[in-house]
């Protein structure tokens, strides 16, 4: 079926094919800049229509075009012009400086806008702004880059996907991601196909892309600008664009060559093994009121020895990137070619990985009215994986654990059994496998057709074909008998854009673009996953040696997609604007009574700098206002959530009998989570392009929010999902560029944003759990969500501090007063994981040949909780066994002291440690994300080592170098995320810390 | 010309139009629920279900293991707060290891009540006799009763405490088919209630279901439960009558030697076993997995977290030879790094699949003697005898005549590891630790567990436990 209607649309095309040219002239001429230098390059445009080209080296270009066509020039950072074709075939254009440099087109849902006419709500990352960033994944291009689009990198674990949030959280139990659209191709979620290696280490959708291929990112945000992707629009949508050729240019080669060294940003401070073995023999003194030593409590005796596992975990990760890019363009054919090798290592022992890349992006002028290309890119990786968080098999989890007592080696330098259930990590990072590899195809084929003037057909068939296995294999130490596990995961989709766009210019000034379109899609994902036991020998690796095979899953996991979409531009003398747009998607996840949703978009948008009366106001360069309101929905509800369904497999079967059981209760009213936004807001440039500045203020209202009510347990079900939540998120969003000095030889600039988030919880189910002022609330151990309030608060027993009186730990109950013991209904909110704001600052230095760039983004008001201080704190966590912080060390002995421990006799002394605010920090920070120093060789420079390179860079990124936090964050970064999920935000057990990178490299073009 | 580009480009689009009904996807990984009752295949694939969360690690592995912290067999040298907390009676409402045995346990009940209710009416399915479908409804009347005692025992204070009138948990018998969620916020029943609600089960369980079904439930199964029923309610003449007829039924007899505890479901020792193998073990979807072999064995393989206790090392000292503690345990460092022993009732850390006890038929000897001690009867044999019998399988010299404490003794070595000694101590009003304070006494607030907060704050109409939880 598909296959039938591939080769009807060929057979469309192919009608096509016997178009007739319009009766033209070519036109040709020299483009220069105010100071008559040629200017290659430039982009000329047959107004109305996609017909184009650009001019050579010498500024010289050639176009057809009939009498009476409007031809655009238009070139970055120069004021775009136009020209009507006239008698004469010989048309020379001067352009002049522009500093707005608003005249660019970007990219936005199903099409292109030049940005000054944007009335949609984007955030755009041009490549000028990362050209110079050398990042070892996409999503870090974006971080502090955009306002409202919070991205944080979930550790330094090498491959760990990070939780991008554009504008807050707007789902409870769906997914909570941006859509990521490669070239138009949206990309499946990844994040659930690989093991659970604790914490949010899913792997990173954006590690399938290469930075360096990147040639723009627009973050959609607003309902005029997400509807187009109607059920999938809800959480934003960032949409990729890679890099293409120009025409009629000689193609230059960039290489780019680096190395990178990476530690831990901050790790906590524990004790050694005689200070523990101090610790433990002192307490053990108090409380027993007579002298214990180490060998009484079977630590040995002092100075016997012990070891430094957080020492053993670390190291400096060395790091080695090349990275290729071939570009250019013949006068009808423009080509990227982009190739990258990078063999990274972690910082945390048996973290590696090594990754391949390849593309091309082409495309050609067939005819003049046929348009035909193709991107493609392909990844090649090999990850070696670690745990994190609560997992003992995390290197970095089990370090701060294991007692530094434990030796890690026996007298003949083999290893050691720990003797408990926290493993020998050593061991497992030197023994055991832990390999994913994936290869990952996305790209797409398109072809755009201009049967008639204005008119514009185009065709996309996209792929995203995810290949993924991973590995397992435990050796006979760590695990008896050893243990195999192998999975394999392909998620397929297969997809086709077709839109149809007539774009035209009405009498003067009365422009129009509208755009209809269709969108299919077809995903399928399958996974298998075998294990084994029983190996004779470590050496045989292989899964089928081991006795004892079993299937854990194999799944099929099917769904499709089919939208229809239109979008209408309408603008008066680029005065006046307004746009709408409308969606209907389908989608296989729902039943068939609520199977088609409808989403819609209207903007309105008004220049000010346009109009007349502001024609005295010289130093306004641009000024419009804008507004927005329209729908999007959220899809990412799991395959079948609407059905009754049993389950089948192992978790039903016994004793080798086939059984089913009860999974889910029917629900057949199950539909799409629904948002409706509006936007308003203001963009600007001033002084001559000196100032910009850009506010939005936003509301979103997320209604039939899809909430897991929790069933009474006595239903047999622990939740059934149901569309009754509401929730809102608002805020502010600014956006500040500034240049602060422009001389010949120096250059400084600043770029700022900063985003407000207030989220609030409106409604949640009639039936759900209440607290005791009857509000209705959503219950975690950490975190509570309450109607009227924010979905994140902490909600944690008061924990007020060690009484230096009486040495006793003491705590707040509901109602204010001291306690201990508290108890769960002293639980109130303590704190909230989102923050007040937060945002990025960019400053960038150009002092002769060289450059700087510093990037530092932060976060303010916001509280994270590490929970795995329950285990870092205090004395008897896991009966003692455990290793500590420092500051334990510091434990009340008598009256006066401030201690942080209470009095080893106290009867809170083992209460301590239980969770409560305790673990509650202050998360607000100011980090150096990315500096960047850069040197180019100058032009005497290259001339006199023979011309051989066009260009010449050198440079140094320092990534996380500082990081400005509260002190009891010291040794814990402030950046967390144990999980993806929205209602684990800003909770922690052991994050492993980010990296502290220096990377050097050289950047050579010819 | 120009309508036959028109008409190209819409025949392009317009194809496409008919992926509409491509829309219509259906799940290949589950069967929708209104199939199940569809054909004997499903519906014994459904009774099937509840033996597989009866083996859910909560049912039958943490249960047994709380338990055992509670008590005096096992130290506690574990690392889960929540584990902890249990074993210094300081547990909360908020426990998440006590969680999941109330949600799998009513889960278990869901299942079941949805085969008791919606399989009788079912008619014309080939190869579906009454019989059949009497034994379905009968085994998983089993399961429910199993599970509702287990709840029970863990949840409300034994009968001894006010004669069962004090609260037990809350009886659901109906399936939860969407909708109406009122009827599954009920109040808790009374421990009297439950029990006869358990009784009522197993009675009408007993002739629906064969002597001989292999690993699923039997007829001696339920008459087994039910002994045990009657010896927690001390009906003591009920209780030994119905060990008695277990015994006497003659399809289980005392194994040989202790060579039944893992993978040897087939061991004339077991009534009823869980049986997991490597293909199929503990798994669920969430939750614990294998607790057994996790729990109860040193590393590597196990965790270490429940070797013997310093109080159950001398109990097997005190007689030295005993086989089940020479042939069934071994000396490893515990998870604190402590020298001690562990038990080897639990030994596939290979595949981490040991098989966990329910009911075996030692333990209808020690119900028979205990109730006929009690009773002051000699249904089957005396308690003298039936002690010794057991005695002497363990490489032990008779004794000469036993009182309580020593058939409790007995009952001790023969069944620790297997969740029975804390019901065992609460039920004959001794304190649950050597020396123990009021925390561990019999009536004690907190050596029952809460009602879990998942349960309390999605039913209103449901009563907590005395005790600040």
């Amino acid at each position: 079926m598909k296959y039938k209607n591939l080769l009807c649309c060929l057979a469309a095309f192919l009608t096509l094919f016997q178009l007739q040219a319009q009766e033209q002239k070519t036109i040709s001429g020299t483009i220069t800049d105010q100071d008559d230098i040629p200017l290659p390059g430039v982009n000329i445009l047959v107004d109305g229509t996609d017909r184009g080209t650009q001019s050579d080296f010498d500024g010289n270009y050639q176009i057809a075009a009939a009498e009476g066509d409007v031809l655009v020039y238009s070139y970055l950072g120069q004021q775009t012009v136009r020209r009507t074709v006239g008698a004469s075939d010989v048309i020379d254009v001067t352009l002049q400086e522009d500093a707005q440099a608003l005249e660019e087109v970007v990219v936005i849902g199903y099409g292109n806008q030049e940005e000054r006419k944007i009335i949609q709500n984007v955030g755009i990352v041009k490549e000028e702004a990362i050209e110079n960033l050398q990042v070892t994944s996409a999503d870090q291009l974006l971080q502090g880059q955009s306002a409202g689009t919070q991205i944080v990198n979930s550790s330094g674990v090498l491959g760990s996907a990070s939780v991008i949030r554009v504008r807050g959280v707007n789902s409870i139990n769906s997914g909570s991601q941006p859509l990521i659209v490669i070239d138009g191709v949206p990309i499946t979620d990844t994040e659930t196909n690989t093991l659970q290696r604790g914490g949010n280490t899913g792997v990173n959708p954006l590690s399938y892309v290469n930075p360096n291929d990147i040639a723009s990112l627009t973050v959609l945000k607003d309902a005029g600008a997400t509807s187009i992707y109607g059920s999938r629009g809800a959480n934003g949508v960032i949409l990729i664009t890679t890099k293409k050729g120009r025409k009629n240019q000689q193609a230059t080669v960039t290489l780019d060559v680096s190395t990178q060294y990476t530690r831990a940003t901050d790790v906590p401070e524990i004790l050694s093994a005689d200070e523990f073995r101090r610790f433990k023999s002192e307490v053990a003194s108090i409380q027993q009121g007579t002298e214990v030593t180490p060998e009484d409590l079977g630590l040995g005796a002092i100075g016997s020895g012990g070891t430094d596992w957080l020492g053993g975990v670390q190291r400096t990760g060395i790091s080695q990137r090349y990275n290729l890019g071939i570009r250019g363009g013949t006068e009808n054919t423009t080509y990227f070619i982009g190739l990258d090798f990078q063999d990274a290592e972690g910082f945390i022992i048996g973290n590696d990985q090594q990754r391949a890349g390849a593309r091309i992006n082409l495309e050609t002028e067939v005819s003049e009215w046929l348009t035909a290309g193709m991107n493609l890119g392909i990844t090649n990786n090999r990850l070696n994986r670690v745990g994190v968080e609560n997992n003992t098999f995390a290197p970095f989890t089990t370090a701060f654990l294991q007692s530094p007592v434990v030796e890690a080696f026996d007298n003949e330098g083999n290893f050691a059994q720990s003797g408990s259930f926290i493993p020998n990590i050593f061991a497992i990072v030197a023994l055991d496998t832990d390999e994913l590899k994936t290869f990952r195809t996305i790209g797409n084929f398109y072809a755009e057709i201009k049967p008639f003037r204005n008119l514009t057909y185009r065709a996309e068939f996209g792929v995203d074909k995810l290949e993924l296995e991973e590995f397992l294999r435990s050796a006979e130490f760590n695990t008896p008998g050893g243990v195999a596990q192998q999975i394999n995961v392909a998620e397929d989709r297969w997809l086709t854009n077709q839109t149809l766009t007539y774009a035209n210019t009405f009498g003067e000034s009365h422009n129009l673009t509208a755009l209809v379109g269709l969108n299919y899609e077809e995903t399928l994902n399958t996974r298998t996953n075998v294990s084994a036991t029983g190996f004779l020998s470590d050496d045989l690796r292989n899964l089928g040696s081991g006795s004892t095979p079993t299937v854990l899953n194999g799944d099929r996991n099917p769904n499709r997609l089919y939208g229809l979409f239109s979008r209408v531009s309408y603008d008066y003398a680029g005065k006046y604007l307004v746009e709408g747009s409308i969606r209907r998607d389908g989608s296989s996840r729902f039943g068939a009574n609520n199977r088609y949703g409808y989403f819609w978009s209207a903007a309105a948008g008004w220049v000010l700098s346009s109009e007349n009366f502001m024609e005295d106001a010289t130093w306004l360069d641009y000024l419009s206002l804008r507004a927005s309101i329209g729908t999007v929905g959220n899809d990412r509800l799991g395959s079948f959530p609407s059905l009754g369904l049993f389950n089948a497999g192992a978790i039903a079967d016994y004793n080798g009998e086939s059984g089913v059981i009860p999974n889910q209760p029917e629900n057949p009213d199950l539909k799409w989570e629904e948002s409706e936004t509006i936007d308003v807001g203001f963009k600007s440039a001033l002084f001559g392009g000196r100032l910009n500045l850009n506010v939005s203020y936003f509301k979103k209202t997320t209604s039939d929010l899809l909430l897991n009510q929790v069933l009474p347990p006595q239903t047999g079900f622990a939740t059934i999902s149901r569309n009754i939540g509401e929730m809102e998120n608002s805020g502010w969003e600014f956006e500040l560029s500034t240049v602060n000095v422009r001389t010949e030889d120096f250059e400084w600039r600043t770029n700022l944003n900063l985003a407000t988030i207030d989220n609030q919880v409106l409604r949640l189910n009639e039936d759900a759990a209440t607290d005791p002022q009857g509000r209705r609330i959503i219950d975690g151990p950490i975190q509570r969500a309450i109607e009227g309030e924010s979905l994140n608060n902490f909600y944690l027993i008061r924990y007020v501090g060690v009484n230096p009186q009486t040495g006793d730990a003491e705590w707040l109950d509901a109602d204010g007063n001291i306690t201990t013991p508290p108890g769960t209904d002293d639980r109130v909110v303590t704190g909230s994981p989102l923050p007040d704001f937060s945002g990025g600052i960019t400053n960038t230095f150009r002092f002769f040949d060289f450059d700087l760039s510093v990037l530092m983004n932060y976060s303010y008001g916001n509280d994270i909780v590490i929970d795995g201080l329950r285990f870092a704190d205090g004395n008897d966590a896991i009966g003692g066994i455990v290793n500590i912080r420092r500051q334990n060390l510091n434990f009340w002995r008598e009256p006066g002291d401030n201690a942080y421990l209470p009095s080893p006799t106290s009867p809170t002394f083992n209460l301590f440690n239980q969770r409560s605010s305790q673990q509650q920090l202050d998360g607000s920070y100011l980090r150096l994300k990315n500096i960047t120093l850069g040197y180019n060789l100058p032009q005497r420079a290259l001339d006199q080592i023979g011309n051989i390179f066009s260009g010449v860079r050198f440079y140094f990124t320092g990534t996380n170098l500082f990081t400005i936090k509260g002190d009891e964050l010291e040794g814990i970064d402030p950046e967390v995320t144990d999980d993806i999920d929205p209602l684990f935000q800003g909770e922690s057990f052991f994050t492993a810390p980010q990296s502290k990178s220096y990377l050097f490299g050289a950047r050579l073009q010819f | 010309m120009k309508s036959i580009k028109i008409l190209a480009l819409l025949l392009g689009i317009g194809l496409i139009f008919s992926c509409e009904d491509r829309l219509d996807v259906v799940p290949e990984d589950q069967v929708a629920s209104n199939t199940v009752f569809n054909s004997l295949a499903t519906i014994n694939g459904a009774v099937v279900g509840i033996y597989s969360k009866n083996q859910s690690g909560d049912l039958n592995g943490m249960a047994q293991l709380m338990g055992d912290f509670m008590a005096d067999d096992v130290n506690f040298v574990g690392s889960f707060p929540s584990l902890q907390e249990i074993d210094e009676f300081q547990t909360l409402a908020t426990n998440t290891s006590i969680d999941n045995i109330w949600l799998d346990g009513y889960e278990l009940i869901g299942a079941a009540n949805n085969v008791i209710e919606n399989l009788p009416p079912v008619t014309d399915i080939t190869g579906l006799d009454e019989a059949t479908k009497a034994q379905f409804v009968a085994e998983a009347k089993f399961l429910r009763a199993v599970t509702y005692l287990k709840l029970v025992n863990l949840f409300a204070q034994p009968y001894q405490v006010a004669q069962g009138s004090n609260l037990g948990v809350p009886l659901v018998l109906q399936p939860f088919e969407g909708g109406d969620i009122s009827a599954f916020q009920q109040e808790r029943s009374s421990v009297n209630e439950v029990h006869a609600q358990v009784e009522q089960d197993l009675l009408e369980a007993i002739p629906d279901l064969p002597a001989e079904n292999g690993v699923r439930a039997e007829s001696g199964a339920a008459m087994a439960l039910l002994a045990r029923l009657y010896l927690y309610r001390e009906q003591w003449s009920q209780a030994a009558d119905m060990a008695n007829q277990v015994i006497g039924s003659g399809n289980y007899a005392l194994a040989g030697s202790y060579d039944f505890y893992d993978d040897n479901p087939g061991s004339s020792e077991h009534i009823f076993v869980v049986v997991n193998t490597p293909t199929d073990g503990p798994q669920e979807a969430a939750g614990s997995d294998e607790v057994y072999v996790n729990f109860y064995n040193p590393a590597p393989g196990g965790r270490g977290d429940a070797p013997f206790s310093q109080d159950l090392l001398d109990a097997f000292a005190a007689e030295p030879g005993d086989l089940r503690f020479t042939t069934l345990s071994q000396a490893a460092s515990d998870a604190g790094g402590n020298d001690t022993f562990f038990t080897l009732k639990y030994p596939d850390v290979v595949n981490n699949a040991s098989d966990g006890m329910v009911l075996r038929i030692t333990e209808m000897y020690l119900i028979r003697a205990e109730a006929n001690l009690r009773g002051g009867t000699t249904i089957g044999a005396t308690p003298l005898a039936d002690i010794n019998l057991l005695r002497d399988r363990a490489g032990l010299g008779p004794l000469g005549t036993v009182d309580l404490d020593a058939i409790l003794n007995e009952r001790r070595k023969e069944l620790c590891f297997e969740g029975h000694r804390r019901m065992d101590l609460l039920r004959n009003n001794r304190n649950l630790r050597p020396g123990g304070g009021p925390e561990s006494e019999p009536g004690a607030n907190k050596v029952i567990f809460p009602i879990v907060e998942d349960e309390t704050t999605n039913n209103p109409n449901i009563t907590q436990n005395p005790g600040n939880f």
